[in-house]
């Protein structure tokens, strides 16, 4: 069998004195795309930081393999430059830094931790062009500081190209739909679209239907107070539309 | 004649007097034997008290025999220099450049222990008259060269009316413990455009005080960087006054403070006629036990409507340790006004923090980077890009060094 991309068993996790994750089992294989639905509040976004490495959440008991390596050893630019991609739910504004020097710090940075040469910038800069162009995101928007001042859309597309950039083995991407008008929906599911290949494995976390008419999933599981409760496959997101999580709330007891 | 308590005067203020006698300043000398050095009981050393801080003297600089490596070089700067308080051979002045001396100090009387000791002290003064807009950046090196020493000197430049300059002052020196006063006047005329950078890049066992004294004429814009990274002890006093209509002036300053270091920077201004605007920003990083302490005063005359000016200080705490204080000060006698001050202080995000780790940058690679965003409001507005990235430099030089 071949190796998943991104193997979580029984992972639990608390903020202060509260547990939030309480036992989350999810294996990826390679190329597919998984979705995670929960109303608000059940913990999508707390397992999203979690493997990512952010520090405000004491991991109690579990492990997560990042193609069959420990991630939770690893800091969070290390984890970065194993292959792992957070999508922000609500991207963070940093003032005087502009885009551009951003995203060329990232690249070189991963590049040097897996023992890659940098990037020239006449080759940094094609890529940037290139992936820019199928995202409505222009130069001068990358010369703007990193998110600030962005729209909604503007955020949300910085964010994929960021991934596009980067070419992560395991995408995950919090609420990338919130904010978002039917338009700028439809750039941002084209621009995750074609970073899916047999290779590459996402995790699509959203509490609407709506995104997986656009980045249809392999998997959709059920998230609710804090694992996940039920998986199907792309149909169960219907059931879940339709019927609301309440049905679902049972199946955690 | 009133009574008073003799104050207890310590070995920094007896070594002043001495020189100040020697000089022939004697109302200077009672001045100290009277009221001392200041201490935090005077409102504008409240938190940078002379007294305890200056715990000795040098004797006065003698000339200089060897002049240590510029402390920053700008490419195709013209570049002026004043060592140990004596005024340096220039090379030929760009075209509009008029280079002299003068004896004596140039900054006009205030009550400041600072101003007094730069007045008495100083033996002469680099003059500058700029006739019309000046290319190159003009660099004064202004140094304290051989063994430890008491330095005061002094420049004074006038700026022609709608003549426009890039001015840098670097203050540096040799490893010892000088005591530097520096004095800087500048008169800006009609629609003037001036920026004046000043960056103290002297060492850490150097006391460096300096007073700068803008004068801006109607429309006159003024731009000033104080930058400290150098000596263990600082004290920048910046003092605009507004005196004709449209005069504007962004008065910015950077503080950076490591383990055993104070760094103040002082504003006293006085927006003095109907229709002058400011915006004051300043900056703190602190690290260690690091000190920096900002104060902004505006002062708005009675007659000087519509003036428009609000004092702003951001720190950065970059230890639990260290120190960062702020005081603005709003002296405001006309009624139609927009006047106003902000202050706020904090450590690096963590939230920007983990967004750029999150994208693979190192910890100590995403700390200099929101270092430096944090930063580039200062530098930005800097045109002279040979300037600009010399600051960048002294900024990142900071940072690398780490304490
Ligand atoms: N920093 C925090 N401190 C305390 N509780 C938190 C913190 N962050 C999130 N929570 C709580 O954890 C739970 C899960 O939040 P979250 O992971 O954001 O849910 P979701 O993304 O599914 O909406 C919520 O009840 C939320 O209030
Ligand atoms: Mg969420």
């Amino acid at each position: 069998m071949t190796t998943p991309i991104l193997e979580i068993r029984n992972l639990h996790a608390r903020i202060e004195d509260r547990e939030i994750l309480k036992g989350v089992n999810l294996i990826i294989p390679p190329g597919e795309v998984h979705a995670v639905m929960g109303r608000n509040g059940s913990g999508k976004s707390t397992l999203s930081y979690v493997l990512a490495g952010k520090e405000d959440y004491e991991i109690t008991d579990g492990e997560v393999l990042l193609d069959g390596e420990n991630l939770l050893d690893m800091e969070p630019h290390e984890r970065a430059a194993a292959g792992l991609f957070l999508a922000f739910q609500y991207p963070i504004e940093i003032p005087g830094v502009a885009t551009m020097t951003f995203l060329k710090a990232a690249i070189n940075s991963q590049r040097k931790a897996r023992g890659e040469g940098e990037l020239s910038t006449p080759d940094f800069m094609r890529a940037v062009k290139t992936a820019g162009t199928e995202l409505n995101i222009d130069t001068d928007m990358l010369k703007r500081p990193l998110n600030v001042g962005f729209s909604g859309g503007e955020k949300k597309r910085a964010e994929v190209l960021q991934m596009a950039l980067l070419q992560p083995k395991m995408c995950i991407l919090d609420e990338t739909d919130s904010g978002l008008d039917i338009d700028a929906l439809q750039v941002v599911s084209k621009g995750v679209n074609a970073l899916r290949n047999g290779n590459r494995s996402m995790l699509v976390i959203t509490h609407y239907q709506r995104l997986l008419n656009h980045i249809v999933p392999d998997v959709v599981h059920v998230f609710s107070d804090g694992r996940i409760v039920e998986s199907g496959d792309k149909d169960l997101a219907l059931q879940l539309e339709a019927k609301g999580y309440a049905d679902f709330d049972g199946a955690a007891a | 004649m009133a009574l008073t308590v003799p104050v207890r005067l310590g070995t920094a203020e007896n070594t002043l007097i001495e020189q100040l006698n020697s000089v022939g300043a004697a109302a200077e000398a009672e001045r100290i034997t009277v009221a001392g050095l200041p201490t935090r009981r005077v409102e504008s050393y409240h938190y940078t008290d002379l007294k305890m801080l200056l715990k000795a003297i040098p004797p006065l600089a003698q000339a200089a025999n060897e002049a240590s490596a510029p402390a920053l070089r700008i490419a195709g700067a013209y570049q002026l220099m004043i060592a140990n308080g004596v005024v340096q051979a220039a090379s030929t002045a760009p075209a509009g450049v008029i280079v002299g001396k003068t004896a004596g100090g140039v900054l006009s009387t205030r009550d400041d222990v600072l101003v007094h000791l730069n007045g008495a002290l100083a033996k002469e003064s680099l003059t500058l008259t700029l006739e019309n807009s000046v290319d190159p950046v003009i660099q004064i090196d202004r140094r304290i060269e051989g063994e430890a020493a008491h330095a005061a000197d002094s420049v004074k430049i006038f700026v022609a009316d709608g003549a426009s300059a890039v001015i840098l002052e670097t203050f540096s020196g040799s490893d010892a413990a000088h005591v530097g006063n520096h004095g800087t006047y500048m008169a800006l005329g009609k629609n003037a455009v001036v920026t004046h950078v000043t960056v103290d890049l002297s060492s850490r066992s150097a006391a460096h005080f300096a007073s700068n004294e803008y004068h801006l004429a109607d429309g006159a814009k003024l731009r000033t960087l104080v930058i400290h990274a150098g000596a263990g002890l600082s004290r920048t006093q910046v003092f605009p006054r507004y005196e004709g209509a449209g005069a504007h002036g962004d008065i910015t300053g950077l503080n950076l403070v490591s383990d055993g270091q104070h760094a103040d920077i002082t504003m006293d201004a006085l927006h003095a006629v109907p229709g002058t605007t400011s915006q004051p920003l300043f900056k703190s990083i602190a690290r260690g036990r690091g000190k920096s302490v900002v104060q902004g005063k505006l002062v708005v005359a009675r007659d000087a409507q519509k003036t428009d000016a609000k004092f702003m200080h951001q720190g950065l705490m970059l230890s639990d340790e260290a120190e960062i204080l702020s005081k603005p000060e709003l002296e405001i006698y006309a009624d139609d006004v927009v006047c106003g001050h902000g202050s706020t202080c904090g450590k690096l995000d963590e939230d920007s923090m983990f967004y750029l780790e999150s994208r693979g940058i190192p910890t100590a690679e995403a700390e200099t980077m929101l270092v430096r965003g944090f930063l580039e409001e200062l530098v930005d507005p800097i045109e002279d890009e040979a300037l600009a990235e010399a600051l960048h430099g002294i900024i990142d030089g900071w940072l690398l060094a780490g304490k």
